[in-house]
Protein backbone atom coordinates (compact mmCIF):
# COMPACT_ATOMS: atom_id res chain seq x y z
CA UNK A 1 0.00 0.00 0.00
CA UNK A 2 3.04 2.28 0.80
CA UNK A 3 4.01 4.64 -2.12
CA UNK A 4 5.82 8.10 -2.64
CA UNK A 5 2.89 10.08 -0.76
CA UNK A 6 2.30 13.62 -2.29
CA UNK A 7 0.42 15.10 0.69
CA UNK A 8 1.96 16.83 3.35
CA UNK A 9 0.87 16.66 6.95
CA UNK A 10 -1.91 19.57 7.12
CA UNK A 11 -3.71 18.06 3.86
CA UNK A 12 -3.59 14.48 5.83
CA UNK A 13 -5.71 16.24 8.91
CA UNK A 14 -8.29 17.47 6.59
CA UNK A 15 -8.06 14.21 4.34
CA UNK A 16 -8.48 12.33 8.06
CA UNK A 17 -11.67 14.78 8.79
CA UNK A 18 -13.71 14.47 6.03
CA UNK A 19 -13.14 10.57 5.63
CA UNK A 20 -14.66 10.51 9.50
CA UNK A 21 -17.48 13.06 8.45
CA UNK A 22 -17.84 10.13 5.33
CA UNK A 23 -18.17 7.35 7.82
CA UNK A 24 -20.25 8.68 10.37
CA UNK A 25 -22.81 9.53 7.89
CA UNK A 26 -22.57 5.94 6.55
CA UNK A 27 -23.68 4.91 9.96
CA UNK A 28 -25.94 7.10 10.80
CA UNK A 29 -28.71 5.27 9.15
CA UNK A 30 -27.66 2.06 11.41
CA UNK A 31 -26.80 3.83 14.20
CA UNK A 32 -30.85 5.30 13.95
CA UNK A 33 -32.28 1.65 13.58
CA UNK A 34 -30.41 0.31 16.62
CA UNK A 35 -31.05 2.96 18.67
CA UNK A 36 -34.65 2.57 17.65
CA UNK A 37 -34.72 -0.68 18.50
CA UNK A 38 -34.27 -0.23 21.97
CA UNK A 39 -36.78 2.41 22.38
CA UNK A 40 -40.59 1.77 23.69
CA UNK A 41 -42.76 3.51 21.15
CA UNK A 42 -43.90 6.37 23.55
CA UNK A 43 -39.74 6.89 23.92
CA UNK A 44 -39.54 6.83 20.11
CA UNK A 45 -42.10 9.19 19.41
CA UNK A 46 -40.34 11.70 22.05
CA UNK A 47 -36.85 11.34 21.44
CA UNK A 48 -36.39 9.63 17.40
CA UNK A 49 -32.72 9.87 17.45
CA UNK A 50 -30.94 10.29 20.33
CA UNK A 51 -29.51 6.68 22.34
CA UNK A 52 -32.28 5.69 24.32
CA UNK A 53 -32.85 7.19 28.02
CA UNK A 54 -33.83 3.77 29.47
CA UNK A 55 -33.03 0.90 27.05
CA UNK A 56 -35.45 -1.85 26.49
CA UNK A 57 -35.54 -5.33 24.69
CA UNK A 58 -38.87 -5.95 24.36
CA UNK A 59 -38.92 -4.84 20.24
CA UNK A 60 -36.87 -7.77 20.13
CA UNK A 61 -38.95 -10.25 21.85
CA UNK A 62 -41.89 -9.57 20.17
CA UNK A 63 -39.77 -9.11 16.72
CA UNK A 64 -38.71 -12.37 17.04
CA UNK A 65 -41.71 -14.26 18.14
CA UNK A 66 -45.09 -12.31 17.00
CA UNK A 67 -43.80 -11.59 13.57
CA UNK A 68 -41.87 -14.79 13.01
CA UNK A 69 -39.12 -13.46 12.40
CA UNK A 70 -37.45 -16.77 14.14
CA UNK A 71 -39.20 -18.98 11.78
CA UNK A 72 -38.36 -17.00 8.87
CA UNK A 73 -34.62 -17.47 10.15
CA UNK A 74 -34.44 -20.72 10.17
CA UNK A 75 -35.97 -21.21 6.53
CA UNK A 76 -33.31 -19.13 5.76
CA UNK A 77 -30.78 -21.15 7.47
CA UNK A 78 -32.17 -24.33 5.54
CA UNK A 79 -32.67 -22.93 2.40
CA UNK A 80 -29.59 -21.19 1.83
CA UNK A 81 -26.97 -23.87 2.67
CA UNK A 82 -28.31 -26.61 0.76
CA UNK A 83 -28.99 -24.21 -2.26
CA UNK A 84 -25.71 -23.73 -1.70
CA UNK A 85 -24.43 -27.40 -1.92
CA UNK A 86 -26.17 -27.87 -5.18
CA UNK A 87 -24.74 -23.93 -6.26
CA UNK A 88 -21.32 -25.22 -6.02
CA UNK A 89 -21.33 -28.35 -7.27
CA UNK A 90 -22.90 -26.95 -10.60
CA UNK A 91 -20.35 -23.92 -10.99
CA UNK A 92 -17.37 -26.41 -10.36
CA UNK A 93 -18.39 -29.05 -12.74
CA UNK A 94 -18.94 -26.10 -15.18
CA UNK A 95 -16.20 -24.29 -14.75
CA UNK A 96 -13.84 -27.23 -14.71
CA UNK A 97 -15.15 -28.37 -18.29
CA UNK A 98 -15.09 -24.71 -19.66
CA UNK A 99 -11.86 -23.94 -18.02
CA UNK A 100 -9.83 -27.64 -18.88
CA UNK A 101 -11.46 -29.96 -21.40
CA UNK A 102 -11.90 -29.39 -24.80
CA UNK A 103 -14.64 -29.67 -26.45
CA UNK A 104 -16.54 -28.66 -29.63
CA UNK A 105 -19.17 -26.56 -28.52
CA UNK A 106 -16.92 -24.72 -25.45
CA UNK A 107 -17.00 -21.52 -27.10
CA UNK A 108 -20.74 -20.48 -27.85
CA UNK A 109 -21.99 -22.59 -24.29
CA UNK A 110 -19.35 -20.34 -22.62
CA UNK A 111 -20.43 -17.47 -24.44
CA UNK A 112 -24.34 -17.95 -23.72
CA UNK A 113 -23.17 -18.53 -20.04
CA UNK A 114 -21.61 -15.29 -20.24
CA UNK A 115 -24.62 -13.58 -22.41
CA UNK A 116 -27.41 -15.19 -19.22
CA UNK A 117 -25.50 -13.62 -16.17
CA UNK A 118 -27.00 -10.30 -16.00
CA UNK A 119 -30.52 -10.62 -16.89
CA UNK A 120 -32.52 -9.19 -14.16
CA UNK A 121 -35.03 -11.68 -11.83
CA UNK A 122 -38.12 -9.58 -12.76
CA UNK A 123 -37.10 -10.27 -16.76
CA UNK A 124 -37.67 -13.64 -15.84
CA UNK A 125 -40.22 -14.39 -12.90
CA UNK A 126 -43.44 -14.83 -14.74
CA UNK A 127 -42.40 -17.59 -16.58
CA UNK A 128 -40.40 -19.08 -13.94
CA UNK A 129 -43.81 -19.09 -11.47
CA UNK A 130 -45.52 -20.56 -14.65
CA UNK A 131 -43.21 -23.25 -14.83
CA UNK A 132 -42.61 -23.70 -10.97
CA UNK A 133 -46.36 -24.21 -10.16
CA UNK A 134 -46.48 -26.22 -13.47
CA UNK A 135 -43.95 -28.35 -11.44
CA UNK A 136 -45.84 -28.00 -8.33
CA UNK A 137 -43.40 -26.26 -6.57
CA UNK A 138 -44.93 -23.03 -5.45
CA UNK A 139 -44.28 -22.11 -1.99
CA UNK A 140 -41.67 -25.02 -1.48
CA UNK A 141 -38.39 -25.00 -0.47
CA UNK A 142 -37.12 -27.13 -3.46
CA UNK A 143 -39.26 -24.23 -5.82
CA UNK A 144 -36.80 -21.28 -4.68
CA UNK A 145 -33.66 -23.29 -4.28
CA UNK A 146 -34.09 -24.83 -7.98
CA UNK A 147 -34.78 -20.98 -9.46
CA UNK A 148 -31.78 -19.98 -6.86
CA UNK A 149 -29.35 -22.08 -8.00
CA UNK A 150 -30.31 -21.68 -11.78
CA UNK A 151 -30.02 -18.20 -11.66
CA UNK A 152 -26.95 -17.27 -9.70
CA UNK A 153 -24.93 -20.19 -11.04
CA UNK A 154 -23.81 -18.64 -14.47
CA UNK A 155 -21.69 -15.66 -12.50
CA UNK A 156 -20.26 -18.49 -10.52
CA UNK A 157 -19.31 -20.62 -13.41
CA UNK A 158 -17.21 -17.91 -15.22
CA UNK A 159 -15.40 -17.17 -11.82
CA UNK A 160 -14.46 -20.94 -11.56
CA UNK A 161 -13.99 -21.13 -15.22
CA UNK A 162 -11.31 -18.23 -15.00
CA UNK A 163 -9.66 -19.91 -11.97
CA UNK A 164 -9.45 -23.46 -13.57
CA UNK A 165 -8.35 -21.88 -17.05
CA UNK A 166 -4.84 -20.12 -15.24
CA UNK A 167 -4.50 -23.62 -13.50
CA UNK A 168 -1.53 -25.55 -15.05
CA UNK A 169 -2.32 -28.20 -17.38
CA UNK A 170 0.35 -30.68 -16.28
CA UNK A 171 -1.97 -31.73 -13.64
CA UNK A 172 -4.72 -32.86 -15.53
CA UNK A 173 -2.51 -34.59 -18.12
CA UNK A 174 -0.22 -36.47 -14.56
CA UNK A 175 -3.71 -37.79 -13.94
CA UNK A 176 -4.54 -38.83 -16.72
CA UNK A 177 -1.63 -40.78 -17.84
CA UNK A 178 -2.07 -42.40 -14.37
CA UNK A 179 -5.50 -43.71 -15.60
CA UNK A 180 -8.08 -41.55 -13.78
CA UNK A 181 -11.22 -40.66 -14.83
CA UNK A 182 -12.36 -37.22 -16.01
CA UNK A 183 -14.55 -37.79 -13.14
CA UNK A 184 -11.90 -38.97 -10.73
CA UNK A 185 -9.34 -35.58 -11.97
CA UNK A 186 -12.51 -33.04 -10.96
CA UNK A 187 -13.53 -34.13 -7.77
CA UNK A 188 -10.00 -35.64 -6.15
CA UNK A 189 -7.21 -33.77 -8.09
CA UNK A 190 -8.51 -30.41 -9.33
CA UNK A 191 -11.75 -30.04 -6.46
CA UNK A 192 -8.96 -29.89 -3.53
CA UNK A 193 -6.74 -27.62 -5.67
CA UNK A 194 -9.35 -25.09 -6.50
CA UNK A 195 -10.47 -24.72 -3.01
CA UNK A 196 -9.19 -20.88 -2.59
CA UNK A 197 -11.86 -19.82 -5.24
CA UNK A 198 -14.60 -22.62 -4.28
CA UNK A 199 -14.43 -20.92 -1.03
CA UNK A 200 -14.50 -17.43 -2.56
CA UNK A 201 -17.46 -18.86 -4.82
CA UNK A 202 -19.14 -20.17 -2.09
CA UNK A 203 -19.43 -16.11 0.16
CA UNK A 204 -20.33 -14.59 -3.53
CA UNK A 205 -23.06 -18.28 -4.00
CA UNK A 206 -24.66 -17.24 -0.28
CA UNK A 207 -24.55 -13.48 -0.25
CA UNK A 208 -26.51 -13.72 -3.49
CA UNK A 209 -29.15 -16.42 -2.17
CA UNK A 210 -29.40 -15.01 1.16
CA UNK A 211 -30.51 -11.47 0.06
CA UNK A 212 -32.30 -12.56 -2.50
CA UNK A 213 -36.02 -10.76 -3.09
CA UNK A 214 -38.14 -10.70 -6.28
CA UNK A 215 -37.78 -15.04 -6.55
CA UNK A 216 -38.54 -15.41 -3.05
CA UNK A 217 -41.98 -13.36 -2.89
CA UNK A 218 -42.96 -14.76 -5.54
CA UNK A 219 -42.65 -18.39 -5.15
CA UNK A 220 -43.09 -18.71 -1.09
CA UNK A 221 -46.70 -17.20 -1.41
CA UNK A 222 -47.44 -19.37 2.04
CA UNK A 223 -46.33 -16.97 4.54
CA UNK A 224 -44.72 -20.11 6.45
CA UNK A 225 -42.22 -20.62 3.64
CA UNK A 226 -41.12 -16.85 3.65
CA UNK A 227 -37.16 -16.33 4.32
CA UNK A 228 -35.69 -13.84 6.57
CA UNK A 229 -34.89 -11.56 3.72
CA UNK A 230 -38.55 -12.12 2.66
CA UNK A 231 -40.01 -11.51 5.91
CA UNK A 232 -38.57 -8.32 6.61
CA UNK A 233 -39.46 -6.76 2.94
CA UNK A 234 -42.89 -7.93 3.88
CA UNK A 235 -42.80 -5.98 6.91
CA UNK A 236 -42.37 -3.47 5.75
CA UNK A 237 -45.56 -2.94 4.48
CA UNK A 238 -47.11 -3.95 7.04
CA UNK A 239 -49.80 -1.19 8.40
CA UNK A 240 -49.57 -0.07 11.67
CA UNK A 241 -46.16 -1.68 12.69
CA UNK A 242 -44.30 0.45 14.65
CA UNK A 243 -40.88 1.79 13.87
CA UNK A 244 -39.30 0.35 17.10
CA UNK A 245 -40.50 -3.43 16.29
CA UNK A 246 -39.45 -3.08 12.46
CA UNK A 247 -36.16 -1.79 13.71
CA UNK A 248 -35.72 -4.96 16.27
CA UNK A 249 -36.58 -6.65 13.11
CA UNK A 250 -33.98 -5.16 11.29
CA UNK A 251 -31.12 -5.21 13.78
CA UNK A 252 -31.79 -8.94 14.08
CA UNK A 253 -31.85 -9.80 10.42
CA UNK A 254 -27.92 -8.06 10.49
CA UNK A 255 -26.77 -10.51 12.90
CA UNK A 256 -25.89 -13.32 10.26
CA UNK A 257 -24.65 -10.90 7.41
CA UNK A 258 -22.02 -9.34 10.34
CA UNK A 259 -20.90 -11.89 12.08
CA UNK A 260 -20.04 -13.88 8.58
CA UNK A 261 -18.10 -10.42 7.76
CA UNK A 262 -16.44 -10.50 11.35
CA UNK A 263 -15.41 -14.15 10.26
CA UNK A 264 -15.13 -13.65 6.55
CA UNK A 265 -13.38 -10.37 6.22
CA UNK A 266 -10.51 -11.39 4.45
CA UNK A 267 -12.66 -13.75 2.17
CA UNK A 268 -15.46 -11.77 1.44
CA UNK A 269 -13.22 -8.64 0.49
CA UNK A 270 -11.49 -10.74 -2.13
CA UNK A 271 -15.00 -12.16 -3.25
CA UNK A 272 -15.96 -8.54 -4.01
CA UNK A 273 -13.47 -8.33 -6.87
CA UNK A 274 -13.50 -11.91 -7.66
CA UNK A 275 -15.18 -11.11 -11.44
CA UNK A 276 -13.71 -8.36 -12.20
CA UNK A 277 -9.99 -8.37 -11.33
CA UNK A 278 -7.48 -11.01 -12.83
CA UNK A 279 -6.02 -12.90 -9.81
CA UNK B 1 -0.88 -32.84 -26.05
CA UNK B 2 -2.96 -29.93 -26.09
CA UNK B 3 -4.36 -30.28 -29.63
CA UNK B 4 -4.93 -33.37 -30.32
CA UNK B 5 -8.36 -32.47 -31.59
CA UNK B 6 -11.55 -30.44 -30.81
CA UNK B 7 -13.49 -33.43 -28.94
CA UNK B 8 -10.18 -34.84 -26.99
CA UNK B 9 -12.50 -35.18 -23.98
CA UNK B 10 -15.25 -36.93 -26.00
CA UNK B 11 -18.31 -36.78 -24.17
CA UNK B 12 -16.96 -36.20 -20.46
CA UNK B 13 -17.88 -32.14 -20.79
CA UNK B 14 -21.34 -32.74 -21.42
CA UNK B 15 -21.79 -34.47 -18.65
CA UNK B 16 -19.94 -31.74 -16.23
CA UNK B 17 -21.41 -29.51 -17.92
CA UNK B 18 -25.63 -30.72 -17.91
CA UNK B 19 -26.59 -29.71 -14.97
CA UNK B 20 -25.49 -26.08 -15.27
CA UNK B 21 -27.47 -26.26 -19.19
CA UNK B 22 -30.59 -27.92 -18.04
CA UNK B 23 -31.20 -24.87 -15.70
CA UNK B 24 -30.01 -22.53 -18.23
CA UNK B 25 -32.32 -23.83 -20.37
CA UNK B 26 -35.62 -23.62 -17.86
CA UNK B 27 -35.41 -20.85 -15.52
CA UNK B 28 -33.45 -18.54 -18.44
CA UNK B 29 -33.23 -19.29 -21.67
CA UNK B 30 -36.60 -20.43 -22.05
CA UNK B 31 -38.08 -17.76 -19.74
CA UNK B 32 -37.10 -15.06 -21.79
CA UNK B 33 -38.22 -16.57 -25.30
CA UNK B 34 -41.34 -17.03 -23.76
CA UNK B 35 -41.63 -13.67 -22.58
CA UNK B 36 -40.90 -12.55 -26.21
CA UNK B 37 -43.90 -14.23 -27.56
CA UNK B 38 -46.58 -13.25 -24.71
CA UNK B 39 -45.65 -9.40 -25.03
CA UNK B 40 -47.49 -10.08 -28.95
CA UNK B 41 -50.45 -11.49 -27.03
CA UNK B 42 -53.68 -10.96 -24.44
CA UNK B 43 -52.78 -13.56 -21.58
CA UNK B 44 -53.65 -13.25 -17.97
CA UNK B 45 -50.85 -15.23 -17.47
CA UNK B 46 -53.16 -18.67 -16.86
CA UNK B 47 -55.86 -19.49 -19.82
CA UNK B 48 -55.44 -19.10 -23.44
CA UNK B 49 -53.11 -16.84 -25.00
CA UNK B 50 -54.94 -14.42 -27.56
CA UNK B 51 -52.47 -13.28 -30.73
CA UNK B 52 -53.17 -9.64 -30.48
CA UNK B 53 -49.93 -8.55 -33.01
CA UNK B 54 -48.18 -5.40 -31.72
CA UNK B 55 -51.38 -4.18 -29.70
CA UNK B 56 -48.99 -4.61 -26.45
CA UNK B 57 -46.16 -2.32 -27.67
CA UNK B 58 -48.87 0.41 -28.90
CA UNK B 59 -50.37 0.41 -25.35
CA UNK B 60 -46.92 1.00 -24.15
CA UNK B 61 -45.71 3.29 -25.69
CA UNK B 62 -48.58 5.62 -24.74
CA UNK B 63 -48.21 4.81 -21.04
CA UNK B 64 -47.32 7.36 -19.14
CA UNK B 65 -45.94 4.96 -16.13
CA UNK B 66 -43.57 3.40 -19.15
CA UNK B 67 -42.09 6.60 -20.04
CA UNK B 68 -42.04 7.75 -16.45
CA UNK B 69 -39.63 4.08 -15.95
CA UNK B 70 -37.52 5.04 -18.89
CA UNK B 71 -36.75 8.40 -17.88
CA UNK B 72 -36.40 7.43 -13.79
CA UNK B 73 -34.00 4.87 -14.88
CA UNK B 74 -32.33 7.82 -17.26
CA UNK B 75 -31.64 9.63 -13.70
CA UNK B 76 -30.42 6.55 -12.05
CA UNK B 77 -27.93 6.18 -15.10
CA UNK B 78 -26.79 9.87 -14.66
CA UNK B 79 -25.45 9.06 -10.65
CA UNK B 80 -23.09 6.49 -12.55
CA UNK B 81 -20.63 9.26 -13.09
CA UNK B 82 -21.27 11.11 -9.81
CA UNK B 83 -20.80 8.04 -8.18
CA UNK B 84 -17.47 6.71 -10.29
CA UNK B 85 -16.16 10.33 -9.45
CA UNK B 86 -16.72 9.97 -5.68
CA UNK B 87 -15.04 6.19 -5.46
CA UNK B 88 -12.31 6.97 -7.18
CA UNK B 89 -11.33 9.85 -5.43
CA UNK B 90 -12.37 8.60 -1.59
CA UNK B 91 -9.66 5.12 -3.09
CA UNK B 92 -7.00 7.30 -3.88
CA UNK B 93 -7.36 9.08 -0.83
CA UNK B 94 -7.14 6.12 1.36
CA UNK B 95 -4.18 4.97 -0.84
CA UNK B 96 -2.23 7.90 0.15
CA UNK B 97 -1.00 5.41 3.30
CA UNK B 98 -3.88 7.54 5.75
CA UNK B 99 -4.17 6.01 9.20
CA UNK B 100 -6.64 3.30 9.47
CA UNK B 101 -7.23 3.38 5.92
CA UNK B 102 -8.61 -0.43 6.48
CA UNK B 103 -10.70 0.54 8.92
CA UNK B 104 -12.63 2.97 6.72
CA UNK B 105 -12.53 0.09 3.86
CA UNK B 106 -14.70 -2.46 6.32
CA UNK B 107 -17.34 0.20 7.56
CA UNK B 108 -17.81 1.77 4.49
CA UNK B 109 -18.46 -1.81 2.99
CA UNK B 110 -20.70 -2.77 5.27
CA UNK B 111 -23.89 -1.49 3.34
CA UNK B 112 -22.62 -4.04 0.74
CA UNK B 113 -23.26 -6.98 3.24
CA UNK B 114 -25.93 -6.17 4.48
CA UNK B 115 -28.01 -6.63 0.82
CA UNK B 116 -30.68 -4.28 -0.52
CA UNK B 117 -33.74 -5.32 1.45
CA UNK B 118 -32.06 -4.22 4.90
CA UNK B 119 -31.08 -1.38 3.30
CA UNK B 120 -34.23 -0.59 1.71
CA UNK B 121 -36.01 -0.53 4.98
CA UNK B 122 -33.76 0.73 7.16
CA UNK B 123 -33.63 3.98 4.41
CA UNK B 124 -37.33 3.92 4.48
CA UNK B 125 -37.09 4.64 7.92
CA UNK B 126 -34.13 6.89 8.16
CA UNK B 127 -35.52 8.94 5.42
CA UNK B 128 -38.72 9.58 6.53
CA UNK B 129 -40.50 12.97 6.21
CA UNK B 130 -40.40 12.97 10.39
CA UNK B 131 -37.23 10.31 10.15
CA UNK B 132 -34.02 10.90 11.51
CA UNK B 133 -32.08 12.53 8.54
CA UNK B 134 -35.56 15.38 8.46
CA UNK B 135 -34.83 15.90 12.26
CA UNK B 136 -30.71 16.83 11.95
CA UNK B 137 -31.80 18.97 8.74
CA UNK B 138 -34.27 20.80 11.29
CA UNK B 139 -31.66 21.31 13.63
CA UNK B 140 -29.33 22.69 11.06
CA UNK B 141 -31.67 25.02 10.08
CA UNK B 142 -32.88 23.53 7.20
CA UNK B 143 -36.48 22.69 5.85
CA UNK B 144 -38.07 19.43 5.41
CA UNK B 145 -37.00 17.49 2.17
CA UNK B 146 -39.46 14.77 1.38
CA UNK B 147 -36.80 12.30 0.44
CA UNK B 148 -39.46 9.57 -0.51
CA UNK B 149 -42.66 11.07 -0.67
CA UNK B 150 -42.02 13.66 -3.22
CA UNK B 151 -42.50 11.99 -6.76
CA UNK B 152 -39.63 14.29 -8.53
CA UNK B 153 -37.47 13.36 -5.15
CA UNK B 154 -37.93 10.12 -4.33
CA UNK B 155 -36.21 8.62 -7.47
CA UNK B 156 -32.81 10.94 -6.53
CA UNK B 157 -33.08 9.79 -3.03
CA UNK B 158 -32.56 5.94 -4.38
CA UNK B 159 -29.94 7.01 -6.96
CA UNK B 160 -27.88 8.72 -3.70
CA UNK B 161 -28.46 5.51 -1.77
CA UNK B 162 -28.31 2.59 -4.09
CA UNK B 163 -25.92 4.09 -6.99
CA UNK B 164 -23.65 6.79 -4.81
CA UNK B 165 -23.64 5.23 -1.31
CA UNK B 166 -23.95 1.27 -1.44
CA UNK B 167 -21.67 1.22 -4.17
CA UNK B 168 -19.02 3.08 -2.61
CA UNK B 169 -17.79 0.27 -0.21
CA UNK B 170 -17.73 -1.91 -3.05
CA UNK B 171 -15.71 0.16 -5.01
CA UNK B 172 -13.60 1.26 -2.54
CA UNK B 173 -12.04 -2.09 -2.65
CA UNK B 174 -12.22 -2.94 -5.44
CA UNK B 175 -9.99 0.13 -6.92
CA UNK B 176 -7.86 0.09 -4.06
CA UNK B 177 -7.02 -3.75 -5.57
CA UNK B 178 -7.06 -2.19 -8.85
CA UNK B 179 -4.28 1.00 -7.79
CA UNK B 180 -2.19 -2.05 -5.80
CA UNK B 181 -1.20 -3.07 -9.21
CA UNK B 182 0.39 0.22 -10.58
CA UNK B 183 3.66 0.72 -10.91
CA UNK B 184 5.09 2.53 -7.98
CA UNK B 185 7.97 4.32 -10.26
CA UNK B 186 5.42 6.06 -12.02
CA UNK B 187 4.94 7.94 -9.22
CA UNK B 188 8.18 8.59 -7.76
CA UNK B 189 8.66 10.15 -11.60
CA UNK B 190 6.38 12.25 -11.00
CA UNK B 191 7.06 13.57 -7.86
CA UNK B 192 10.50 14.56 -9.15
CA UNK B 193 8.57 16.16 -12.36
CA UNK B 194 7.06 17.93 -9.35
CA UNK B 195 3.59 17.00 -10.53
CA UNK B 196 0.38 17.96 -7.90
CA UNK B 197 -1.92 16.07 -5.86
CA UNK B 198 -4.54 16.33 -8.07
CA UNK B 199 -2.65 16.37 -11.35
CA UNK B 200 -1.12 12.94 -10.41
CA UNK B 201 -4.38 11.40 -9.67
CA UNK B 202 -5.86 12.72 -12.97
CA UNK B 203 -2.42 12.45 -14.91
CA UNK B 204 -1.17 8.54 -13.36
CA UNK B 205 -3.87 7.08 -11.22
CA UNK B 206 -6.77 7.28 -13.56
CA UNK B 207 -5.17 6.12 -16.89
CA UNK B 208 -3.28 3.12 -14.51
CA UNK B 209 -7.21 1.74 -13.90
CA UNK B 210 -8.95 2.70 -16.95
CA UNK B 211 -9.65 -0.92 -17.22
CA UNK B 212 -10.83 -1.09 -13.78
CA UNK B 213 -13.22 2.01 -14.05
CA UNK B 214 -14.73 0.66 -17.59
CA UNK B 215 -15.62 -2.43 -16.16
CA UNK B 216 -16.90 -0.47 -13.01
CA UNK B 217 -19.14 1.92 -15.11
CA UNK B 218 -20.39 -1.72 -16.97
CA UNK B 219 -21.20 -2.79 -13.59
CA UNK B 220 -22.92 -0.05 -12.52
CA UNK B 221 -25.32 -0.07 -15.71
CA UNK B 222 -26.12 -3.67 -14.96
CA UNK B 223 -27.31 -2.79 -11.05
CA UNK B 224 -29.35 0.08 -12.63
CA UNK B 225 -30.99 -1.56 -15.07
CA UNK B 226 -31.29 -5.32 -13.61
CA UNK B 227 -30.62 -5.04 -9.58
CA UNK B 228 -32.92 -1.79 -8.25
CA UNK B 229 -35.89 -4.51 -7.99
CA UNK B 230 -35.84 -4.98 -3.92
CA UNK B 231 -34.38 -1.61 -3.00
CA UNK B 232 -37.69 0.01 -4.85
CA UNK B 233 -39.69 -2.40 -3.42
CA UNK B 234 -38.21 -1.99 0.45
CA UNK B 235 -38.27 2.17 -0.02
CA UNK B 236 -41.26 3.00 -2.29
CA UNK B 237 -42.93 0.57 -4.05
CA UNK B 238 -42.61 2.36 -6.92
CA UNK B 239 -44.61 5.03 -5.40
CA UNK B 240 -45.63 8.47 -4.85
CA UNK B 241 -47.54 7.61 -7.93
CA UNK B 242 -45.31 6.09 -10.95
CA UNK B 243 -42.52 8.72 -8.95
CA UNK B 244 -40.23 5.63 -8.55
CA UNK B 245 -40.90 2.81 -11.59
CA UNK B 246 -38.35 1.58 -13.26
CA UNK B 247 -38.76 -1.31 -16.49
CA UNK B 248 -38.19 -4.03 -13.47
CA UNK B 249 -41.06 -2.69 -11.24
CA UNK B 250 -43.75 -1.89 -14.42
CA UNK B 251 -43.31 -5.68 -15.00
CA UNK B 252 -43.81 -6.46 -11.21
CA UNK B 253 -46.63 -4.18 -11.19
CA UNK B 254 -48.54 -5.18 -14.66
CA UNK B 255 -47.61 -9.47 -14.47
CA UNK B 256 -48.34 -9.70 -11.10
CA UNK B 257 -50.88 -7.27 -9.29
CA UNK B 258 -52.72 -6.37 -12.39
CA UNK B 259 -52.27 -9.67 -13.98
CA UNK B 260 -51.32 -8.39 -17.33
CA UNK B 261 -48.74 -10.63 -18.18
CA UNK B 262 -49.30 -10.17 -22.26
CA UNK B 263 -48.61 -6.36 -21.48
CA UNK B 264 -45.70 -6.46 -19.16
CA UNK B 265 -44.44 -8.98 -21.59
CA UNK B 266 -44.01 -6.29 -23.92
CA UNK B 267 -42.19 -3.89 -21.16
CA UNK B 268 -40.29 -6.91 -20.39
CA UNK B 269 -38.84 -7.39 -24.13
CA UNK B 270 -37.46 -3.70 -24.08
CA UNK B 271 -35.67 -4.42 -20.67
CA UNK B 272 -34.29 -7.26 -22.83
CA UNK B 273 -32.83 -5.13 -24.97
CA UNK B 274 -31.17 -3.09 -22.68
CA UNK B 275 -29.81 -5.65 -20.40
CA UNK B 276 -28.37 -7.91 -23.72
CA UNK B 277 -26.43 -4.55 -24.68
CA UNK B 278 -25.00 -4.41 -21.33
CA UNK B 279 -24.65 -8.11 -21.45
CA UNK B 280 -22.27 -7.73 -24.63
CA UNK B 281 -20.51 -5.04 -23.39
CA UNK B 282 -20.05 -6.89 -20.90
CA UNK B 283 -19.06 -9.82 -22.91
CA UNK B 284 -16.58 -7.79 -24.66
CA UNK B 285 -14.57 -6.49 -21.50
CA UNK B 286 -14.56 -9.73 -20.02
CA UNK B 287 -12.53 -11.42 -23.18
CA UNK B 288 -10.64 -8.35 -23.11
CA UNK B 289 -9.23 -9.02 -19.96
CA UNK B 290 -8.72 -12.80 -20.23
CA UNK B 291 -6.46 -11.85 -23.76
Amino acid sequence: MKKASSINVGTRLIVQLFLLVLVIGSLLPLYNVIAASLKSVDEFVANPFFPPRSPISGNFVYAALSSHLLRYAVNSLILVPIGLVLYLAVCVSAGYAFGKMRFRLKRPLFLLVLFLTIFPQLLLAIQVFKLISLLHLTSTGLGVILTWVAYFSPFGTYIMTTYFTDMPYELVEAARIDGASPLRILVQVMTPLAMPMIATVAIIGFQSMWNELPFSLLILQNPAARTLTLGIAMMRGEYGLAVPTLSAALVIAMAVPLVMFLIFQRRITLGATAGAIKG
Amino acid sequence: MRHRGLDRDGIAPYLFLAPLLVLLAAFILYPVIMNLIASFTEWKGYGAMKWTGLSNYRAMVSDQAFWTSISNTAILVCYIPLSTIITVFVAALLREGIRGWQAYRAILYIPNLLGPVIIGVVFSIYLRDDGSLNLLIKWAGGSTVRFLSSPSIAINSIGLVQVVWVHLGFGLIYFLAAMNGIDQSIYEAALIDGAGYFQTLWRVTVPSIRFAIEFWVVFSFIEVFARMFSYIYTLTRGGPGYGTFTLEYGIFVQGFEKFRVGYSSAWSAVLFIFCAVISVMQIRLMRRRNS
